[in-house]
């Protein structure tokens, strides 16, 4: 995600968390309310997303220092049980 | 120079013709001479001895060989160790220590000192590996290497999940099973390399450093499958250890079972009883995670929704006295708003709760489609396995802001709306003023209407639409 005013995945978490508590007490103007929703919306997206948009993959990295795709026998797709 | 000291012991031979000495078997020697005589008998007659005592003066050289005094109750034996077989001890000697030492007896010429050349040394008691265990244990204590001040947490959600164990054991087996089973779609990058034998400590050493500097890796876990205290040796290892501590990333060590304990799981910043465990550890987070956001999102949900009810009943109020009733078209505004931000919403927990039921899936192409199915879905909601929070979301949110902003808007005139208009934000309005319009389909080209700013209102005709 390209929102540049979010950091990372953990500083979304605990702003998010400041932003849900600062709307439950109230006391906002209709504007100030909005704006923090519209913030909670976009910080829940983020989060989401980061869950989300890990790449399945698995590599190996060599001497060299290059990383190669792991043999198929590793990549632990076959059933488990 | 030594003429003085010569003298009184020594006639000269010159003076006294009636004593010949035997020449013949006069032999002197240089001190060198006799020294390495002394030497060559003592090597080959100790060429190899065994020699059991307590280690003192135990000193390293810079040079790397060992100094050091073996004794007993009565005597004493000078012993030396070169570092190339010192490389081969599993433990350090110390003082205090009881050994049995093989090599052989050589001499110091400088010195003219006798002395053990150790070659192999072997403790006494406790087994060489319990003590090089017990050794490099205290000594990484005594520096701080274990303290609980130095344990980092976890990373929330590990971009990438470094691995550095053998490609052959079960070890990263494990590890990737629990990964794909939690975790669908980990990125995980592994680092090959020997956990046992001659080499392997150093291999993993490199392996933590090199593993660490590979971009996005948030996470080294290390370690291997069960095995004797032979096996785990490399675990023992200070270059592991050491390399471990310098590690720049949390490091989950998982070497063995539950029962073994090395020194890598001292150093490491979370002990994982097995590799299994370890990869549970890193995908655990992530469920947590998904929970907590899940139920942020709830709450920031139905705070708005209370929000925008209550404003609407306050609507509702000053409506019926006919008095602000600009506060409607506002109103309307700030709830078309919400609406929509909440669909936004609604579309992020959609997309989380697809990855876990299919179901959903449908769902949500059902929502997507239009606002009739939409209307549809609502009504099947409750026949569809669906989650609390998306149920919520789409009914009572909907329904209740829509029907009652919908019909105090619909009932009042236009007046000059605040906030959002001043923002630059306008209400577009059919020919009666009766509704905001909201969907091109609801006005044809030729039709009258009425545009309402922050400031003043426009009469206009739709020349097309699109």
């Amino acid at each position: 995600m390209s929102d540049t005013s979010i950091k990372d995945f953990e500083a979304a978490i605990a702003e998010l968390e400041t932003v849900v508590k600062k709307l439950e007490e109230g006391d906002l103007s209709l504007e100030q309310s909005l704006a923090l929703y519209e913030r909670g919306v976009t910080l829940s997206k983020f989060c989401h997303a980061r869950l989300e948009d890990a790449e399945r993959r698995i590599e190996l990295l060599n001497e060299r220092g290059q990383l190669k795709p792991a043999p198929a026998g590793l990549s632990g797709d076959e059933p488990d049980r | 120079m030594s003429d003085l000291f010569d003298l009184p012991f020594e006639d000269d031979p010159r003076e006294s013709d009636e004593a010949p000495q035997p020449v013949a078997s006069r032999r002197v020697y240089s001190v060198t001479e006799l020294t390495i005589r002394v030497r060559d008998q003592l090597e080959e007659q100790f060429f190899e001895v065994w020699v059991e005592g307590e280690i003192s003066n135990c000193r390293l050289w810079n040079t790397g060989h060992l100094y050091f005094t073996l004794k007993d109750s009565s005597s004493q034996l000078k012993g030396l160790m070169f570092r190339s077989a010192l490389r081969y001890l599993k433990f350090k000697p110390a003082d205090g220590l009881r050994v049995v030492a093989r090599g052989k007896i050589s001499v110091y010429e400088p010195k003219g000192e006798y002395q053990l050349v150790c070659e192999h040394m072997e403790p006494q008691g406790l087994g060489a590996l319990q003590l090089a265990f017990d050794q490099l244990k205290k000594r990484l204590q005594a520096e701080g290497l274990f303290d609980t001040a130095r344990k980092r947490p976890l990373p929330a959600l590990p971009r990438k999940i470094g691995v550095v164990t053998s490609l052959d054991g079960a070890a990263i087996r494990d590890i990737i099973k629990v990964l794909r089973r939690r975790y669908a779609n980990a990125h995980v990058v592994i680092r090959p390399t020997r956990v046992q034998g001659d080499g392997a400590a150093a291999e993993i050493a490199d392996g933590v450093r090199a593993i660490a500097r590979v971009p996005e890796v948030d996470v080294v876990i290390v370690g291997r499958g069960g095995g004797s205290i032979e096996d785990l040796w490399a675990f023992n290892q200070e270059p592991v250890a050491r390399a471990i501590a310098a590690c720049p990333l949390p490091v989950i060590a998982a070497v063995g079972h539950e029962s073994d304990v090395t020194i890598a799981d001292l150093v490491a910043d979370v002990r994982a009883p097995t590799p299994s465990a370890a990869a549970e550890l890193v995908v655990a987070r992530k469920d947590e995670f998904v929970s907590r956001i899940d139920r942020l999102t709830d709450r920031l949900v139905s705070t708005a929704r209370g929000r925008v009810q209550r404003l609407s009943r306050r609507v509702h109020e000053l409506s019926g006295r006919r008095a602000m009733a600009g506060y409607t078209a506002r109103l309307a505004m700030t709830e078309r708003r919400a609406d929509e931000l909440t669909r936004a919403i609604a579309d992020a927990i959609r997309s989380t709760l697809a990855v876990r039921d299919r179901q959903l899936r449908i769902l949500e192409r059902r929502l997507d489609a239009s606002n009739a199915s939409r209307r549809l879905a609502r009504d099947r909601t409750r026949l569809v396995t669906a989650d609390g929070a998306l149920h919520r979301l789409i009914t009572v949110h909907s329904h209740q802001a829509k029907m009652k902003l919908g019909q105090a808007a619909g009932r009042l005139e236009t007046l000059s709306p605040l906030g959002v208009l001043a923002r630059g934000y306008s209400v577009c309005w059919n020919d009666e003023r009766t509704r905001a319009i909201r969907d091109s389909a609801d006005v044809a080209p030729g039709d009258t209407v009425h545009v309402t700013l922050s400031r003043g209102a426009i009469a206009a005709k739709v020349s097309r639409t699109e």
